[in-house]
């Protein structure tokens, strides 16, 4: 069956799925940002990402509300990332490590609570979606219809938490301190902020908007949790963010490019089905476009300070 | 960074003995005298112990017995030693690959990708090409270490040329490589003709690594894996190149002065760090699949980044921390079958082995409010006693927080909630008297509060063993804040007076 690579209905298609399939990448991506900008290098994305759909899925079973299992999510990916936060910033642990543990712990946890919960091991129970969110009189236009006529609630938070991530990183004192915590953080310390505390929140930030990003995943777009059900988003969210040159905007523009690749595998099943073993060069464009982008241009910095603990002087 | 200190402290020591061979063995002896080699084998017995003992209070929390447990993973373990070191083998390479990146500053945290493209070009010398069965062994083992070398050189010479961070490429091509794979062995060229699986077809029987002592799982890569231990220990502390990337690792500046060529050095350590992940998948190829299938290494580069942690980055370091996580691995499967807990625990344990030694300044502050603490209610025992009693109180909360809601997991939402909370707070308690912090008799207090709360929660869901415990420990929690209320008055008249 060959549809009409043209046709209005399919472009339509095209677009809803790639604002979908961007939609956790752009939440995971955002949350990544405040981590790195404000020093803390924050590889856990998946993990989170994990722990939120997880979380989602059982709080939703449980209390058969799904709005009360999305702010668990949230709180979920939080309490991760405050472990993470704990051992970066407290204790000066090294971030990577740290990330790597939260990935390995979230993932063998998250199994395992399949296990304990449905005693089942590949995924759990159905359950209750988040309501869609439905545009009324708009359903016939042509293309605006298909893509806005109904779409998950997360997905207008993500357009949200984009520009309140652009106007709280760039506008506010909050902003000013974050960036400056990972750019030059004695400097920060000088003015009289404590950089342990920035950098803390920012972490914790970051956590609950995995947690959000996986909430997505497991009852926004499903209703579901699957054993590993993010499948490395946590890390093309991460590939987004520096694609994205760590800002908010850019962080969206890439993590919508890196969705559109997602959608495009489903539209060449739709449309070309002989291109339709050569799908995984699709799925490998997000992670050789990012090594591409920091070996060629050199334009994407990262913040200065990232990755390194920061010491206070001690008072002689 | 977890830098070695042992290593650098065996630099200064003298070295008995003419030849370099004989020198490198009285280091090695060096090493296991030094204090702080022993210094850091105590951090990371107690970071494993602390691991464990979340774990368990995890596995109370969701309805398994601990004891049983461990035991069947020692059992387990003990029962299927040949296992043990099998898992071990691919553990101890991707552990070495990770630890020589680091050794030169760099991480390395894509070792699955070059252990992918080892693996599958090994796999490809091993099937479609006919040798002898010496030579096809040999070639085999060749080929997968050159392909690992190059697919670690690509971040090497990126990282060391062009300043791309290698922590984000190599993971990037990681995931690249794990779809290329796919690929190949799927819709590719090298997808075994017929077969409804991604796999590839059986490799020549001259191209496996023999068993060992008549094991179905340990083979002759086991050795191989040892091996590579000494060279790469050989290698980092006793030659030209192993020096430079040290340097290069600890103060790139200081050695770009020094005249190091540190951008060769960085792309090299990479290269070598691939090398060694490419053979790791090579040795697992060869002697235990036989045949390369799409994601059969489930995480095993991920695991290497674990073992260079356990073992501090150093190669007799990556050898203990391989055993371990080969032990648990193997007991992990007896544990599922015989104490019917889900072989995912194991990472679980994984995962907080890998938080808490990421941790190392846990330890240091454990031991040194540990010392300050007792120090304290030796001295004042009016005011030390209460505190302890209340101590040994949140500790108890905190577990039966726990236990108390294990029958309720899948019913009751909201008193797993408060469950939750009470454990919680009862750890900020420990943690308050721990520090000696004023805030510990409100924190006390509040607790006591919760457990009436949960009184309250167990009457209103007719839970009897809820209102019972709650009631007991909401009695005691009112008794411990009273004395702690008194003890503390008492201590603050006592500084005023001091003051005046």
């Amino acid at each position: 069956m060959q549809a009409d690579i043209f046709s209005l209905a399919l472009i339509g298609w095209l677009i809803k799925t790639t604002i979908q399939s961007a939609t956790p990448l752009v939440l995971a991506a955002l949350g990544g940002m405040y981590s790195e900008k404000s020093g803390i290098v924050n590889i856990g994305l998946e993990g989170m990402m994990l722990i939120g759909a997880f979380s989602a899925v059982a709080a939703t079973y449980f209390s058969e509300n799904p709005w009360l299992g999305l702010i668990v999510a949230v709180v979920a990916g939080g309490a991760l990332a405050a472990v993470h936060a704990v051992i970066c910033v407290k204790l000066k642990g090294n971030h990577i490590v740290s990330g790597t543990g939260v990935i390995l712990f979230a993932a063998g946890f998250t199994t395992l609570m399949l296990d304990v919960i449905w005693a089942q091991r590949g995924v759990s129970d159905e359950v209750t979606r988040l309501p869609q969110v439905i545009i009324p009189g708009i359903a016939g236009i042509p293309i605006l219809g298909d893509v806005f006529g109904s779409l998950e609630p997360i997905v207008y938070m993500m357009f949200f938490a984009v520009i309140i991530s652009w106007y709280v990183m760039y506008k506010t004192p909050f902003g000013l301190r974050v960036r400056a915590s990972g750019e030059d953080p004695s400097a920060l310390d000088t003015a009289g902020v404590n950089v342990e505390t920035i950098r803390f929140i920012a972490v914790i930030i970051s956590g609950c908007l995995s947690g959000l990003a996986g909430a997505y995943l497991s009852i926004g777009f499903g209703s579901r949790f699957g054993k590993a059900m993010t499948a490395g988003r946590g890390f093309i969210a991460l590939a987004a963010l520096i694609f994205g040159g760590w800002t908010p905007i850019g962080s969206f523009l890439a993590g919508t490019f890196f969705g559109f690749l997602d959608a495009l595998q489903g539209y060449i099943s739709l449309t070309i089905p002989e291109l339709l073993p050569y799908n995984n060069f699709i799925k490998m464009l997000p992670f050789i476009l990012v090594v591409i982008a920091l070996a060629g241009i050199g334009r994407a910095r990262p913040p200065k300070a990232v990755g390194t603990p920061y010491e206070k002087e001690k008072p002689a | 960074m977890i830098e070695t200190p042992a290593n650098t402290a065996q630099e200064s020591e003298p070295t008995g003995g003419g030849s370099r061979i004989s020198s490198w063995l009285n280091s090695i002896a060096n090493k296991f005298r030094s204090k702080d080699f022993q210094r850091e084998i105590w951090h990371t017995v107690v970071s494993i112990l602390i691991a464990l003992g979340v774990a368990a209070i995890i596995m109370v929390a969701t309805g398994y017995d601990p004891a049983d447990a461990f035991s069947a993973l020692g059992l387990g373990a003990l029962l299927n030693f040949d296992q043990v070191l099998w898992r071990a083998t691919p553990l101890m390479l991707a552990g070495l690959s990770v630890a020589l990146a680091f050794k030169c500053g760099l991480f390395n945290i894509g070792a699955e990708g070059q252990l992918y493209m080892g693996s599958l070009a090994t796999t490809a010398v091993g099937y479609m090409i006919a040798l002898p069965i010496f030579v096809h062994q040999i070639a085999c083992i060749a080929v997968g270490i050159v392909a690992g070398l190059l697919y670690g050189l690509v971040p090497g010479i990126l990282r060391a040329y062009r300043g791309a961070h290698e922590v984000v490429t190599t993971m990037m091509l990681s995931y690249a490589s794990v779809y290329f794979t796919q690929w190949m062995v799927s819709q590719g060229p090298m997808h075994n003709p017929g077969d409804w699986r991604s796999i590839t077809p059986v490799i020549y029987d001259t191209a496996t690594l023999p068993k060992l002592f008549g094991s179905s799982f340990l083979s002759f890569g086991f050795l191989i894996a040892v091996g590579s231990v000494l060279i790469v220990d050989f290698f980092i502390n006793r030659t030209v190149t192993g020096y430079e990337m040290r340097a290069v690792g600890s103060n790139e500046d200081a050695a770009k002065t020094a005249g190091i060529n540190a951008k060769r050095n960085m792309a090299l350590a990479l290269g070598l760090s691939g090398a060694l992940a490419g053979l790791a998948g090579t040795v697992e190829i060869q002697g235990y699949y036989h045949r390369f299938y799409d994601q059969w290494s489930a995480g095993l580069g991920f695991d290497g980044i674990t073992v260079a942690v356990l073992g501090r980055n150093n190669p007799w370091g990556v050898f203990g921390g391989a055993l371990f996580f080969g032990a648990l691995k193997a007991g992990g499967s007896f544990m599922q079958t015989s104490a019917g807990v889900p072989s995912e625990m194991v990472q679980v344990i994984q995962g907080l082995v890998v938080l808490f030694v990421a941790a190392p300044r846990l330890v240091t502050w454990l031991s040194k409010h540990g010392v300050d603490y007792a120090s304290w209610i030796k001295a004042e025992p009016k005011a030390g006693v209460p505190s302890l009693l209340s101590f040994g109180y949140a500790i108890f909360g905190a577990l039966l927080g726990i236990v108390i809601i294990g029958p309720y997991v899948s019913t009751n939402f909201s008193l797993l909630i408060l469950g939750f909370f009470v454990s919680m707070a009862s750890l900020a308690v420990m943690a308050f008297h721990y520090q000696r912090d004023q805030r510990r008799t409100s924190a006390t207090f509040a607790i006591t509060l919760l457990w009436v709360l949960m009184l309250l929660a167990g009457f209103v869901f007719s839970a009897g063993e809820v209102m019972i415990t709650s009631a007991i420990m909401a009695g005691i929690g009112f008794v411990f804040s009273v004395l702690l209320m008194r003890t503390q008055r008492s201590e603050l008249e006592l500084q005023e007076e001091v003051n005046v």
